[in-house]
């Protein structure tokens, strides 16, 4: 195996490469898991509530069963008679009456109540899907209509329908952060004093690729294989295993591409269980595509909280103090994740790049009769960020100060660092205000004033904004490990329990590999999706390159070093004499040397294997400022972005080109937050209105394509080993903000005022036409 | 079942369907062409864009049979003779992809515009790809791959006259 290596400088990290992932992916030769089919395989679809609330009477599938082609139907019942276990996980945050936080127990199936439209009742199992989905029709639920609420702050006040006895209230849990008392203070001594009204509206993160899961009973063992599309292998293992009363060992997932996931693919669903206890059951290969209108109703939604939040400031724009508080709507069935995300990892970035010490939060996590919620890209930090921008804002509209001007005001400083915010969390470096310098000469801030004048020309609104910003990272798992094979046929195999989910993750992880070993980077193959080979966290919370890919590097390392002893052995040296070189091990000083791969071959098991891992100190800060320029067209209210600059400190970076589309795109997502998606229930009945790409609108491809992104990437994170921070969500968070606090600038210039803070997303163009034609404004969601 | 005969890929195909399968059904199914995929049940996300006797179509919302006695073209015909086709090729220089799913789709959509327009404007590449949604870009590196392509191509073609 001496196959000519040749120089890998153009491969390693910091430098642009092809992405391994892709020639596949162009050619249609991509492994979706819909693109797998088994021999025997049955087909699975659910009958889901056509109610938002109501009483399951009776399920009568005899006629279902009767049809031709027909495997099996189950009902909620069976399953409890089965003794298949609920997915509901003990709430980490008490009730305002200090009883432990509560949820009705989400099941597998409905069982005795259904609580959302789309809650799954019924699984109809048949050997095509044609037949299924005509079983289903044939299957007789009887319900009786219950009320129900969609809206949270409507849940929770007095007479609303509870969802579960445990919270007649529906309320499932809240939590209070900071120093009530030093607030009040704070706003006591205030010079300038500004609130807003903000509703962060629900959105469906909508990766193009539905849910899908195909589960079959492996051969020759009794374990179940459940291969499906998710972020979270080991997850969706112990989910499943824990639901069945198995063994995790007796689980396996695999995991092969995944057609995007943005957090929602994170996590066991009820559909996974579904399917494993019908292969156990009927022992056949069972699937079960979820359709557009499923992944609408029955994948989780993000975002949804709805906040009254104030500031106090002193004469010279210095922020004293801060209250929020907010209500946040974690739909049907309160999960830990959904609750978290508002009530505990938003607050950790409340104060975002400020120094601010005195916060009062008051966060109430809210049933209602809706999916439930859970990640969708940021996950707390953009509800957190938006509303500090927003506030910064209103400050700086108040105080008739440049917005960039109050924010400079109260950035913290390198100094500050390591800075330790009222959530306790310590940011470990940033220079946020030379960020901020980089980016308001990107977006050329100082020149706005001619491209307003040259907008008033042509009869459109011009406004500007700027929103500096932080984000936490890491899902606080700081460990992975990770396992590196040696093999003779010349590759090094690398197995990481770390998910691709089109983000790129293989391609720099190898590249992390090629630092080390010197090899090319198609000599490195990186395993993935395999619950047998490596478990773990998974990929979530724009983690997987500073942790994941701190362990390449450490397993990398350690690998080089253990062969360093097994070629001293090989060539009858000194393990101290060993030298390594590209693909060679050679002895110091003589023309002694052998090949990585060769070596590999001469070992007894015809590999070399290491284990390792490595541990990040702590979550990164990765911060950005990103400025914005729209224009609105007062005859009909369309925005339009006419102009984007960011500069990103994301620390070392390892694939300049990846986290470039990781940014770019994460701000189109933000985008279609400030100005189009939002999930609407209806109010009375509780259905979905917004259940296909007709109604929630998602970013089409003229949306915009100017972006000016940069990386500033002198400021290393210093508590992990690559100084790499995490760029998965940056984006996102950055882009909401920016755009919204443009288009109200932007209305506000137009003769609005501050009445233009009144605003809600999505800013579609009917909102912004009445607001200019008829001073006509949203209601405050909290009174 | 009735009997459906067409070229798929330069390739005759001859297969019983059932008179209500769809033409992505069929691709994916029967043949095994899984490259064209189904992001939606709508026909709003283009993920299946294929084309039919060289027009892009959303094989989700038409019926095998509707294709019957014509000409199919998938992703996965598109490298001639093991050669990577232009779009392909700029998909991957100008990182015009992430998950992929909608890849094929968005190739074969302007694969169509490409087949009536060598030559499209940014304005033409945008209408022409309005019918294609991509969650994980931005679609800045989709248009972008699409107007290296349109060079390459043409480029091609001079070099060969």
């Amino acid at each position: 195996m001496s196959a000519v290596i040749q120089a890998p400088g153009r491969y390693g990290s910091g430098q642009s490469v092809r992405r391994i992932e892709d020639p596949a992916l162009v050619a249609g030769r991509g492994q979706f898991t819909d693109d797998m089919s088994l021999p025997g395989q049955t087909h699975m679809v659910f009958l889901r509530s056509p109610y938002a609330h109501a009483r399951i009477l009776s399920v009568d599938a005899a006629a279902a069963k009767a049809m031709p082609g027909v495997v099996a139907v189950f009902s909620g019942a069976d399953l409890v008679q089965a003794g298949v276990n609920p997915l509901s996980q003990p709430l980490p945050f008490p009730r305002p009456d200090g009883k432990p936080g509560a949820t009705a127990m989400r099941r597998v199936l409905a069982h005795e109540v259904v609580r959302y439209v789309g809650e799954a009742v019924v699984a109809v199992v048949a050997e095509t899907r044609i037949a299924a989905i005509n079983a289903a029709e044939a299957v007789m639920v009887d319900y009786e209509e219950l009320p129900c609420v969609v809206d949270a702050v409507q849940a929770m006040s007095g007479g609303a329908p509870a969802l579960c006895p445990e919270a007649p209230d529906n309320i499932a849990c809240e939590m209070r952060h900071g120093d009530a008392a030093a607030v009040t203070q704070a706003f006591a001594k205030a010079a300038h004093k500004v609130s807003v009204d903000i509703v962060n509206q629900r959105l469906a993160p909508s990766p193009m690729e539905p849910r899908v899961v195909l589960a079959y009973p492996e051969s020759g063992t009794k374990r179940i294989v459940v291969q499906l599309s998710s972020q979270m292998p080991t997850a969706v293992r112990d989910g499943v295993s824990g639901s069945l009363n198995m063994d995790p060992g007796q689980i396996r997932v695999r995991v092969s591409d995944v057609g995007g996931g943005f957090g929602m693919k994170t996590g066991c669903y009820p559909e996974d269980v579904m399917a494993a206890f019908a292969a156990r059951s009927l022992k056949r290969p069972v699937k079960w595509c979820s359709q557009r209108l499923e992944e609408f109703q029955a994948s989780t939604h993000g975002r949804d909280i709805v906040s009254h939040a104030e500031m106090a400031l002193d004469a010279n724009g210095k922020v004293l103090g801060m209250r929020v508080r907010s209500v946040a709507n974690v739909g049907a069935y309160a999960s830990v994740t959904g609750v978290i995300i508002q009530l505990l990892v938003g607050p950790w970035v409340t104060t975002s790049v400020y120094d601010i010490q005195a916060i009062d939060l008051h966060l109430t996590a809210v049933m209602t009769n809706t999916m439930p919620l859970g990640a969708y890209r940021g996950a707390g930090r953009p509800e957190a960020i938006y509303t500090m921008e927003r506030l910064m804002d209103a400050a700086a509209r108040e105080m008739k100060l440049d917005p960039s001007e109050l924010r400079r005001r109260n950035l913290i400083r390198p100094g500050q660092m390591p800075y330790t915010n009222p959530m306790q969390q310590v940011y470990d470096v940033g220079n946020f205000e030379k960020i901020m310098d980089q980016a308001l000469a990107l977006g050329d801030w100082k020149g706005f004033d001619a491209r307003l004048a040259d907008s008033k020309k042509r009869s459109k609104l011009r406004g500007r904004g700027v929103s500096t910003f932080l984000e936490w990272t890491s899902g606080n798992v700081f460990t992975e490990q990770v396992t590196v094979h040696v093999l003779p046929e010349g590759y090094i195999e690398i197995v990481s329990a770390t998910q691709a989910m089109g983000q790129g993750i293989a391609t720099s992880y190898a590249q992390l590999a090629v630092d080390v070993f010197g090899v090319p980077l198609d000599r490195i193959r990186i395993i993935q999706g395999d619950t047998d080979r490596a478990n773990g966290f998974g990929s979530a919370g724009s983690r997987s390159l500073f942790v994941g890919g701190g362990a390449v590097k450490v397993a990398s390392e350690n690998t080089i070093e253990h062969a360093k002893k097994l070629a001293a052995q090989s060539l009858e040296a000194s393990a101290a004499d060993i030298e390594y070189r590209q693909g060679r091990f050679s002895v110091a000083g003589t023309d002694m040397a052998i090949g990585l791969f060769e070596l590999a071959a001469g070992q007894a098991d015809e590999r070399i294997t290491v284990e390792a891992s490595a541990t990040a100190g702590a979550p990164s800060w990765p911060n950005a400022c990103h400025v914005c320029e729209v224009e609105v067209d007062p005859e009909t209210g369309n925005v339009a972005i006419v102009a984007y600059a960011s500069v990103n400190d994301i620390g070392n970076v390892v694939s300049p080109t990846i986290v470039r589309g990781q940014v770019d795109g994460g701000a189109v997502q933000g985008i279609g937050q400030a100005l189009s998606e939002r999930v609407v229930y209806d109010r009375d009945s509780g259905q979905l209105l917004t259940a296909s790409f007709m109604d929630y609108a998602i970013p089409h491809v003229d949306i915009f394509r100017g972006f000016k992104t940069q990386f500033d990437t002198s400021i290393p994170c210093t508590t992990n080993v690559l100084g790499a921070k995490g760029v998965g969500e940056l984006g996102t968070i950055g882009a909401t903000p920016t755009v919204v606090t443009a288009v109200i600038d932007a209305l506000a210039r137009a003769g609005l005022g501050r009445d233009a803070e009144k605003l809600q997303m999505p800013l579609a163009a009917e909102q912004l036409w009445r607001a200019l034609a008829k001073r006509e404004f949203p209601p405050a969601p909290l009174g | 079942m009735t009997k459906l005969k067409m070229t798929v890929n330069g390739q005759q195909v001859e297969n019983d369907v059932e008179p209500a399968s769809l033409l992505v059904e069929f691709l994916r199914g029967p043949l095994g062409l899984t490259g064209t995929h189904v992001g939606c049940d709508t026909a709003q996300c283009g993920a299946c864009t294929v084309l039919l006797d060289g027009q892009p179509v959303k094989s989700c919302s038409i019926l095998a049979l509707q294709a019957q006695g014509r000409s199919v073209g998938t992703v996965e015909g598109l490298a001639a003779k093991g050669q990577v086709h232009a779009l392909q090729e700029a998909f991957m220089a100008t990182h015009g992809l992430q998950c992929g799913f909608c890849t094929p789709g968005m190739i074969m959509a302007a694969a169509g515009l490409l087949a009536r327009n060598p030559k499209p404007t940014e304005e033409q590449i945008v209408y022409a790809l309005e019918g294609n949604l991509c969650r994980c870009t931005g679609y800045v590196n989709i248009v972008a791959a699409v107007q290296q392509a349109a060079s390459a191509m043409a480029g091609k073609q001079g070099g060969a006259a």
